[in-house]
C-alpha cells in the first residue's frame, strides 16, 4: 500500500521569503505477514515558488497580510487547494525570527497554509532542515560518512553536521553575503553589519555606511577574516583572533569538525561560489560574490572534499518542505479526539530497564516538569522516554506507573498525556498507561522518535489509509 | 590484548559480535562498526590464511549448538505450571519422531481433547495456545512478557482470555484442533520458531478466525520475529491483542482481514 500526501515547506528568511511544496509518498516497507514498517519512502519536489523579499511593515514587524497573500496566491499559481495540504513546516529565521510578532505570524500562518503545518524557528534547526535539503543526509547515507553542511545566507552560515538521517551537531556564525550592502554603480556603502562595523574598528579600515569604495580589493581584509572563521568552523588553521566575535550562538561543541571530510555548500552565497568572474562584483549589491569568490580559493577546498549540493538557495525551504515532518512507529496507541497536538516542549528522561522503579521516576518527572512552570504555571509538555530496550512487562508496569505517578499534576488539569519514546514500545506502554490513568483519560502514546530536551513535538492525525501518526520534532527559538 | 589473556571467558557467545571487529588495523574503523550495525551477520571475522580464525569458528559452533539445544531441548515443566497452562502433547512420542513426521504434530489425542474439554468450556472469545515448536528457548524467553501484555491489550478493547493451553511437540496445525474443540471465535499460537545462528529465540503468534482442520492456509495471520532483538515481546503482546479485537469485530483472519482492512 502507498499512499501520496501533500507537504508544503515556507522559509520566512532575514531577507526573502520562499516556498515549496512536496509530494511525500508513505508506504509499508515491511511484508504483509509482519508488524508493518511505515516510512515515508519518496520526496518530490512538485512546485517552488519565486523567491520574493521579506516582507516588513517597518524595521520591527513582519506584514502578515502580505506574507499571506504570496502563500494564496502560490498555491492559486500551484493549482493546489490548500485543504489537501496536509503537512508541512514553517520556518522563520535570522533577523526576520527577532522581529516582534514574529511568533505570532509563524502561529497563525501555520494554521492557514494547511492541515498540520508545523511553526518552527532557531538557528540549529535551519542548519539541520538545510543540510538535509541540500542533499547532505542522502549523500552521507549513500557514502557511508559523517557529512558537514555550510548554509551561508544574507545574515548566518548555519552549519549541521549528519550521519545519514543523525544530526551529529550544529553551528552557527554570523557570517553572510549581505553584511554590507553596495550600490552597484555608485559603489556607496549602504549598510554595515554591527559585527563587521567592530570588525572594521579592530582592523582600522576606516570603512563607515556612506562611504563610498575605490575598488572591491578594498574589502578584501574584511572577506579575508569571515573566509578564515568559516575555514576554522570547519577544523582547518590557527584560530581566527576574530573567531568568537562572530560566533551566533554556539560552534561545534559535541564533535570534532577537522575529522569530517566532506562538505557542502548550500544558501544564497553557495550560488554566488559557483559564478565564474562575474561583471560586477556588487551585481547583487552585497559582498555575496565576493565572498563566494574568495570561499573557493579558500583552504576548505584544499583540505576538503566539497561534495556537489542538490540544492543552494532552496536548500533550507526545501528541507522545511520534506524534511520537518516524519512519521511515528506503525505500533501506537492514543485515545479519540486528542490530535493534533502542537507545540509541546519535551522533557527528555532517559531510564534503564533494570533499574526501572515507579517512585524514582516519578520523582525524576516530578522534579524536572518544574522547569516548565512559567509565573507558576505548569503547560503541558511531551514526556520523553528513552532506553525502554525490549522491557520486561514488570518493567514497563514500572514505567507506566512512574509515568502517572509523575504527571500527577497534569492529570489533575486534565490536559492529554503526552508520552513519546524511541524504542518501539509505545503500543504496549500505551495500554499499559492506558490501565492506571483515570477511565477514558485523553493520551497519546507514540514510538521511533528522536528528540531531545528544548525540542519541541507536533503530532498529527494519523495519515490516511495508515496507522501512523505525522510527527514533527523542533526548535521555537525567538530572540 | 595482554589483558584479555589474563581472563578467562567462560561462554564465547557472551561476546556481542556486533561490536566486535577482528579486522586488525582496519581502514576506517567507524565505516565497519557502522555497516556491522545494520546486520547481525558474520563480518569482518578476518581469517589465517584461507580459513577463518579459531575463534570464529568457535563462535559458529557455539551458535549452532546453541540453535540444535534449542529444537532438542524441552520447555521448563516448572514455567508451564507456574503460568497454569493446560498441558498436553500431540501424537509425537521423541523428538525424533516430532522432527521426521510433521503429520503427528499436528494433531492430538482423544484423551488430550477431554482434557481440555473439562477445563474449558462454554466456548472463548479468544483461546491462546502456546507451542514448544522448533525452539523451547524461545518460550523461556518470551512467555512471561508477552502473556501478560496481551491481557492488558485486550482490556483496553474491553477483551480478555484465561486459561491458556501449552502443547508439546508442537506444529502450527495444532491450533485448527484446538479451535473446533474449544469452539472458540479467535485461536492465537504463540510457538518457537525454527533457530537461526542469529537468534535460538525467536517466536511467532499464529491466529485464526475461527480456524477448522485443513482450511488454507492463508486464513491465519502471522506475526513473526517476536524476541528482544526483534519485535520487544511486550510490543508484539500490545499489537496481537489489536488483531484479535480487529478479527473479533471483522469476523475474519489472515488474507481476507487484509482485504476488509485495505477496502477501508
Amino acid at each position: 500500500m502507498e499512499s501520496a500526501v501533500l507537504s508544503v515547506g515556507i522559509d520566512i528568511g532575514t531577507s526573502t521569503t520562499q516556498l515549496v511544496l512536496t509530494r511525500l509518498t508513505i508506504q509499508n516497507k515491511a511484508s504483509s505477514f509482519s508488524v508493518p514498517s511505515i516510512v515515508i519512502s519518496k520526496k518530490e519536489i512538485i512546485y517552488q515558488s519565486g523567491i520574493i523579499f521579506t516582507p516588513l511593515l517597518d524595521g520591527y514587524t513582519i506584514d502578515y497580510s502580505r506574507i499571506a497573500q504570496f502563500v494564496s496566491q502560490e498555491y492559486l499559481k500551484a493549482g493546489i487547494d490548500r485543504q489537501t495540504i496536509q503537512m508541512g513546516a514553517i520556518i522563520i529565521t535570522g533577523e526576520t525570527a527577532r522581529k516582534e510578532n514574529a511568533e505570532r505570524v509563524i502561529q497563525t500562518l501555520s494554521h492557514d497554509a494547511g492541515d498540520f503545518v508545523v511553526a518552527t524557528a532557531g538557528p540549529d534547526l535551519e542548519g539541520i532542515l538545510a543540510a538535509k535539503g541540500a542533499g547532505a543526509g542522502k549523500y552521507s547515507k549513500e557514502k557511508k560518512v559523517p557529512v558537514i553542511n555550510l548554509d551561508i545566507g544574507g545574515g548566518t552560515t548555519n552549519l549541521a553536521a549528519l550521519d545519514g538521517d543523525q544530526v551529529l551537531d550544529t553551528a552557527c556564525f554570523d557570517v553572510g553575503g549581505r553584511l554590507i550592502r553596495i550600490n552597484p554603480t555608485s559603489l556607496e556603502v549602504s549598510y554595515i553589519a554591527p559585527k563587521i562595523k567592530h570588525l572594521i574598528h579592530q582592523l582600522n579600515l576606516g570603512l563607515l555606511e556612506g562611504s563610498v569604495l575605490q575598488s572591491a580589493e578594498q574589502l578584501n581584509p574584511i572577506i579575508d577574516v569571515l573566509v578564515h572563521v568559516l575555514e576554522n568552523s570547519v577544523g582547518i588553521g590557527e584560530r581566527n583572533p576574530f573567531f568568537d566575535l562572530f560566533i551566533t550562538n554556539h560552534d561545534f561543541s559535541k564533535l570534532n569538525p577537522s575529522l569530517i571530510r566532506s562538505i557542502t555548500f548550500s544558501g544564497g552565497v553557495a550560488d554566488c561560489m559557483a559564478q565564474d568572474d562575474p561583471q560586477n562584483p556588487f551585481g547583487y549589491g552585497d559582498i555575496g560574490l565576493l565572498l563566494g569568490r574568495k570561499l573557493r580559493e579558500s583552504l576548505i577546498f584544499e583540505h576538503k572534499t566539497v561534495v556537489h549540493s542538490r540544492e543552494t538557495i532552496r536548500a533550507t525551504v526545501v528541507g522545511a518542505g520534506s524534511y520537518s515532518v516524519t512519521v511515528s512507529g506503525s505500533t501506537i496507541s492514543y485515545t479519540q479526539n486528542v490530535l493534533p497536538i502542537r507545540n509541546i516542549p519535551v522533557l527528555h528522561l532517559a531510564v534503564e530497564n533494570a533499574k526501572l522503579d515507579t517512585d524514582r521516576l516519578a520523582a525524576r518527572i516530578k522534579n524536572q516538569l518544574e522547569i516548565f512552570r512559567i509565573h507558576g504555571v505548569l503547560s503541558n509538555v511531551a514526556i520523553y522516554i528513552t532506553g525502554l530496550n525490549s522491557p520486561s512487562f514488570a518493567q514497563l508496569q514500572s514505567c507506566a506507573r512512574g509515568i502517572r505517578l509523575g504527571a500527577e499534576e497534569l492529570i489533575k488539569k486534565g490536559v492529554p498525556l503526552i508520552v513519546v519514546t524511541n524504542e518501539d514500545v509505545a503500543k504496549a506502554l500505551g495500554h499499559s498507561l492506558f490501565t492506571y490513568l483515570p477511565r477514558k483519560y485523553p493520551y497519546v502514546c507514540i514510538d521511533r522518535i528522536r528528540a531531545a530536551s528544548g525540542d519541541y513535538i507536533d503530532i498529527g492525525e494519523p495519515v490516511a489509509h495508515t496507522a501512523v501518526l505525522p510527527v514533527s520534532v523542533k526548535t521555537l527559538l525567538f530572540n | 590484548m595482554e589483558k584479555e589473556n589474563e581472563q578467562i571467558l567462560s561462554d564465547i557467545s557472551q561476546i556481542n559480535m556486533r561490536e566486535q571487529l577482528l579486522v586488525p588495523n582496519p581502514n576506517n574503523r567507524e565505516g565497519y562498526m557502522k555497516i556491522k550495525s545494520f546486520t547481525p551477520a558474520r563480518l569482518g571475522l578476518w581469517r589465517c590464511g584461507p580459513r577463518y580464525k579459531t575463534q570464529s569458528i568457535l563462535r559458529f559452533r557455539a551458535d549452532h549448538a546453541a540453535a540444535q539445544d534449542s529444537v532438542f531441548s524441552y520447555v521448563n515443566p516448572e514455567l508451564i505450571k507456574v503460568m497454569q497452562f493446560i498441558a498436553i502433547q500431540t501424537f509425537c512420542q521423541s523428538k525424533d519422531e516430532y522432527l521426521t513426521r510433521p503429520d503427528l504434530g499436528r494433531r492430538f489425542s482423544k484423551e488430550n481433547e477431554e482434557k481440555i474439554k473439562q477445563q474449558i468450556t462454554g466456548h472463548p472469545k479468544i483461546q491462546l495456545v502456546v507451542g514448544d515448536g522448533l525452539s523451547s528457548a524461545a518460550i523461556e524467553a518470551n512467555i512471561k512478557e508477552i502473556i501478560p501484555s496481551i491481557k492488558q491489550g485486550l482490556n483496553y478493547y474491553g477483551l480478555d482470555c484465561e486459561k491458556h493451553i501449552f502443547v508439546k511437540y508442537c506444529r502450527v496445525g495444532v491450533m485448527d484442533q484446538v479451535g473446533e474443540i474449544t469452539d472458540a471465535d479467535v485461536v492465537c499460537m504463540l510457538i518457537g520458531e525454527r533457530p537461526g545462528l542469529a537468534t535460538a529465540q525467536s517466536m511467532s503468534a499464529y491466529i485464526a478466525y475461527r480456524p477448522t482442520m485443513g482450511m488454507p492456509e492463508m486464513r491465519r495471520t502471522v506475526v513473526s520475529n517476536i524476541h528482544a532483538q526483534g519485535i520487544p515481546p511486550v510490543e508484539a503482546g500490545a499489537y496481537i491483542s489489536e488483531l484479535l479485537y480487529k478479527m473479533l469485530n471483522y469476523k475474519k483472519s489472515g488474507l481476507d482481514l487484509k482485504a476488509v482492512e485495505n477496502g477501508n
